[in-house]
């Protein structure tokens, strides 16, 4: 009886219950939104609209720290450097500046600012570029920048660096408006790295409050911070109407942090994300229902999915003081073993380019096809043959995650199907690096993605002997010596020619195999009137307009 | 009781110079150089290097900030322990040190950023947790056989058996795509947490799935191990005693038997807080959470150990914490269990 009884105060709860339940979906349903929202959707014809852009945690946002895609996205719109290279016209456009020379021995770079202000109101003068570029160096800050590379060819960077001078003497701020740099060797290539976002101009409240600068950077940029920077969540900013260029047209972009990219195209799909990544293995499905965009690079309604080439390269990294690698006969038939097209095709569903070469063609695409880098199955069964190869055993060493396993077994099934005897060996990335960096392994694998779109930034960092990069241990001074003088070829195709000419002369010696040439693997939403995303990955956010 | 809580906090501090000094090891054996790691995929140039060693004390440096180098003409190493006491100093001071990989940011700043997200998920996953698990626990036990015991004991099984994560993307899918698009935008949950000026939704909506999917396991185990207990104790004499004087079913399931079955219950539920408060890595990921469980994972895996020790710290402190509250809850639920003034249990 008792059973009973209970029994009906419980049925009766789950009626009560359940009523609490509708009751409650009821009012998620009308009192959890915010009346007052602010999201895109709900903007009027006349705004420019919040662009929602998906980003993954940045390392930094303060220009003496730029260094990944993620904060250099955010540095390009609150920062603007002397000049910025246009992909469409392939060229170096003026930005903070507006005119520069270069003296005829290539050392000195003169640069004409504009007339500009800093989102805090302060002017924006050859001291302020003097500045920032020194704090990329400088070892007194209070955790020292990571980049100051890019200011090598600098005069006095050095001993500056070493913290045994007190500035960069080849810097100077000749007058307000007039910001010279001497360099140490001529460099050519010198006005692309100065369209790096790192090198920018900073206020004297980036030395005065270095914590809140961290944080909250004030630039000279189409737009300024909201609020700080919230790690693991967003970073907001709005346009600045001060800017001395041509006012943005949206009026806020609202950069969403999220850890990992399938719930970015959860968001997307919920209509709350403009731009995302597609994930492979849906990137198919994705272009047939949202668009292939015609140039690859822009963003519009209907045209949404971008698949532009990129000016990055996949590559295995050979260690040239490893025994069986120093055979260039084992690194040859390796090369002409691996059928590339069959990893893009079935791993990427085509949207990434086999590389045959250390030139993306975004970058360069007159360079000529490396003998080797080509799947020729017969030709490499052929030199196993001819010297005896067959059961040579390798191993591929790689990080762990980021789909290296997928490549790694076909590049092993394609290595086994001419006699070699391979073994994978994978590893979490930073005991990956480790190997790499002590030189503790066979054939590695590696990404590189370029600082500057110069066939240089290719060449120098990988196959030079003492360059940082070069994990391979490549040293072949003929290279070197070519590479110094190529750098100081003032004239544009001639300079070309000579990189082109390195490139053949690296092709003999394969000290890497190129796998492949990454492509775009972006989506805008249907909100997006137009947006240029370009080759390096940085999004035109200045000029993207979103639909009212 | 007093005494015994003293007791306890003083053993907290072995524990815990024990835990830094393992975590303090580790960082020599494990693989990967931390500074090397901070560029990404490319590499340092040497003299930031050696820069980046000398502003985290990781190579020693003369009374005017030189540094040192040993006969060879390679910078002088900081010997572990030094570093240690170095750490441990900062730390009686409230200093966590500044993290490698989030350039320039003090890890007690990083940490104060996320952890309120984490403790304040897990607060309500546990509230979740306890009232359906236990709930459920006990209706399956009362009606034993029956429908709802069948329907509890099915639910908890999928439930223990599905991966949080996949039940994560199957709450968003369905609530946040299919739900919005089938009311046509009327009704619907947010994907991800957003706790931006941009935000949709008022804040506490945002807690709703990522709730569920955190508790979802531990309610299921919670369920399960409050049935099983309760069934053993209904079995009890004294129980059956209590039925004998006529007492009510409901009675004697509230004031007899209830408090006896909870003890395992709640030292499950208490563990299970004391894992929530280090962060739900899955959970985290899938919602897009501002917690800690996400950043110390990312802090292991870039070896910022900084961070990694900052989190391991406070983590060492919470779950002591919650595991003297447990302890001593259980005075209450049994009154057998008796802390005495020597500060042992009875």
């Amino acid at each position: 009886m008792a059973l009973d009884r209970f029994g009906g105060v419980v049925s009766r709860r789950t009626f009560v219950q359940g009523g609490l339940a509708a009751s409650a979906l009821a009012a998620l349903a009308g009192c959890g939104k915010n009346s007052s929202s602010t999201s895109g959707s709900t903007d009027t014809a006349s705004a420019g609209g919040t662009f929602k852009f998906y980003i993954s945690d940045p390392v930094a946002i303060d220009p003496y720290n730029l260094q990944e895609s993620e904060g250099t996205q955010v540095g390009h719109c609150l920062f603007d450097s002397l000049v910025s290279y246009d992909w469409t016209k392939s060229e170096v456009v003026p930005a903070a500046a507006e005119s520069w020379t270069v003296s005829d021995d290539g050392t000195v770079f003169t640069f004409t600012l504009k007339e500009a202000k800093f989102h805090n109101g302060d002017a924006v003068d050859a001291a302020s570029f003097k500045r920032g570029w020194e704090r990329l160096a400088d070892p007194s800050m209070e955790t020292p920048g990571e980049i100051g590379y890019h200011l090598a060819p600098v005069a006095g960077y050095e001993a500056f660096s070493k913290g045994e001078a007190t500035e960069i003497t080849g810097l100077v701020a000749k007058d307000d408006k007039t910001f010279e740099v001497t360099l140490t060797d001529p460099m050519a290539d010198f006005l692309i790295v100065c369209c790096h976002p790192g090198l920018a101009p900073v206020p004297q409240a980036a030395l005065d409050d270095p914590a809140s600068f961290l944080l909250s950077p004030i630039g000279n940029g189409a737009f300024k911070m909201d609020g700080k920077w919230e790690s693991g969540q967003y970073i907001n900013v709005v346009r600045n109407d001060d800017y001395y260029g041509d006012a943005a047209k949206l009026d806020a972009i609202n950069f969403s942090i999220q850890k990992d990219p399938k719930t970015a195209l959860s968001e997307f799909k919920a209509g709350n994300m403009d731009f995302c990544q597609m994930p492979t293995g849906q990137i198919k499905e994705l272009m047939s229902e949202y668009g292939e965009s015609e140039d690859g690079y822009t963003v519009t309604p209907g045209k949404q999915c971008l698949t532009g080439a990129e000016g990055s390269i996949y590559y295995l990294v050979l260690n040239m003081d490893d025994p069986t690698m120093q055979d260039a006969n084992v690194r040859h038939a390796m090369s002409l073993a691996i059928n590339r097209q069959n990893i893009v095709d079935t791993l990427f569903e085509g949207v990434r380019e086999p590389a045959d070469n250390i030139f993306p063609p975004i970058i360069d695409d007159k360079a000529n096809a490396w003998q080797y880098a080509k799947y020729d199955k017969d030709a490499a069964q052929k030199i196993m043959d001819d010297n005896g190869l067959a059961g040579t055993q390798i191993t591929l060493s790689y990080s762990s995650g980021g789909g290296h396993e997928d490549i790694m077994s076909c590049i092993q099934a394609d290595l086994e199907a001419v006699g070699f005897s391979v073994s994978q060996q994978s590893q979490e990335w930073a005991a990956y690096l480790s190997g790499l960096t002590d030189g503790s392994f066979q054939v590695g694998r590696l990404g590189w993605i370029a600082d500057y779109p110069t066939m240089d930034n290719f060449i120098y960092p990988n196959f030079f002997s003492t360059a940082d990069n070069n994990y391979s241990r490549y040293n072949n001074p003929a290279v070197d010596a070519d590479t110094l003088v190529a750098r100081q070829i003032v004239d544009e195709e001639a300079r070309k020619e000579a990189y082109r000419a390195i490139n053949d002369e690296v092709a003999e010696d394969t000290p890497i195999i190129p796998i492949m040439f990454y492509s775009h693997v972006h989506l805008g939403s249907e909100r997006v009137k137009s947006l240029y995303y370009d080759a390096q990955g940085k999004a035109d956010l200045k000029n993207a307009e979103l639909s009212a | 009781m007093g005494k015994y809580i003293l007791k306890r906090v003083i053993q907290f501090i072995p524990v815990f110079l024990g835990v830094t000094l393992i975590l303090f090891a580790l960082e020599n054996i494990v693989p990967g150089d931390p500074i090397k790691l901070m560029a990404g995929e490319k590499k340092l140039d040497a003299q930031t290097e050696l820069n980046l060693r000398v502003t985290y004390h990781l190579v020693e440096t003369d009374d005017a900030g030189n540094v040192v180098y040993d006969e060879s003409g390679n910078p002088v190493e900081t010997p572990l322990w030094k570093r240690y006491v170095m750490y441990v100093g900062g730390l009686v001071q409230g200093d966590l040190g500044t993290s490698y990989q989030r350039k320039g940011q003090a890890v007690s700043d990083i940490l104060l950023s996320k952890y309120p997200y984490t403790i304040k998920l897990a607060v309500v996953a546990i509230i979740l947790e306890t009232i359906v698990g236990i709930g459920a626990g006990m209706i399956s036990a009362i009606k034993r056989y029956s429908f709802w015991d069948v329907l509890v004991t099915l639910v908890t099984s999928i439930l223990v058996a599905m991966p949080a994560f996949w039940l994560g993307m199957l709450l968003q899918l369905f609530f946040g795509v299919v739900l919005k698009n089938a009311t046509g935008g009327g009704f619907y949950l947010p994907v991800s947490a957003d706790f931006s000026p941009y935000a949709e939704f008022q804040g506490w909506v945002y807690y709703i799935l990522p709730a569920v999917t955190l508790a979802a396991v531990s309610t299921a185990y919670t369920a399960r191990i409050m049935r099983s207990q309760l069934l053993e104790v209904m079995n009890q004499d004294y129980i059956r005693t209590a039925r004998a004087k006529g007492l009510s079913r409901r009675s004697v399931i509230w004031h007899h038997a209830l408090k006896n079955a909870l003890i395992p219950v709640v030292t499950y539920i208490g563990n299970d807080f004391g894992a929530m408060m280090a962060g739900a890595i899955l959970t985290e990921t899938v919602f897009n959470w501002p917690g800690v469980g996400n950043e110390t994972y990312r802090a292991i895996s870039q070896r910022d150990w900084p961070i990694v020790l900052g989190s391991v710290t406070v983590i060492v402190v919470l779950v002591m914490v919650i595991n003297l509250i447990v302890d001593v809850s259980y005075a209450f639920l049994d009154p057998r269990i008796r802390f005495d003034n020597s500060g042992k249990e009875n």
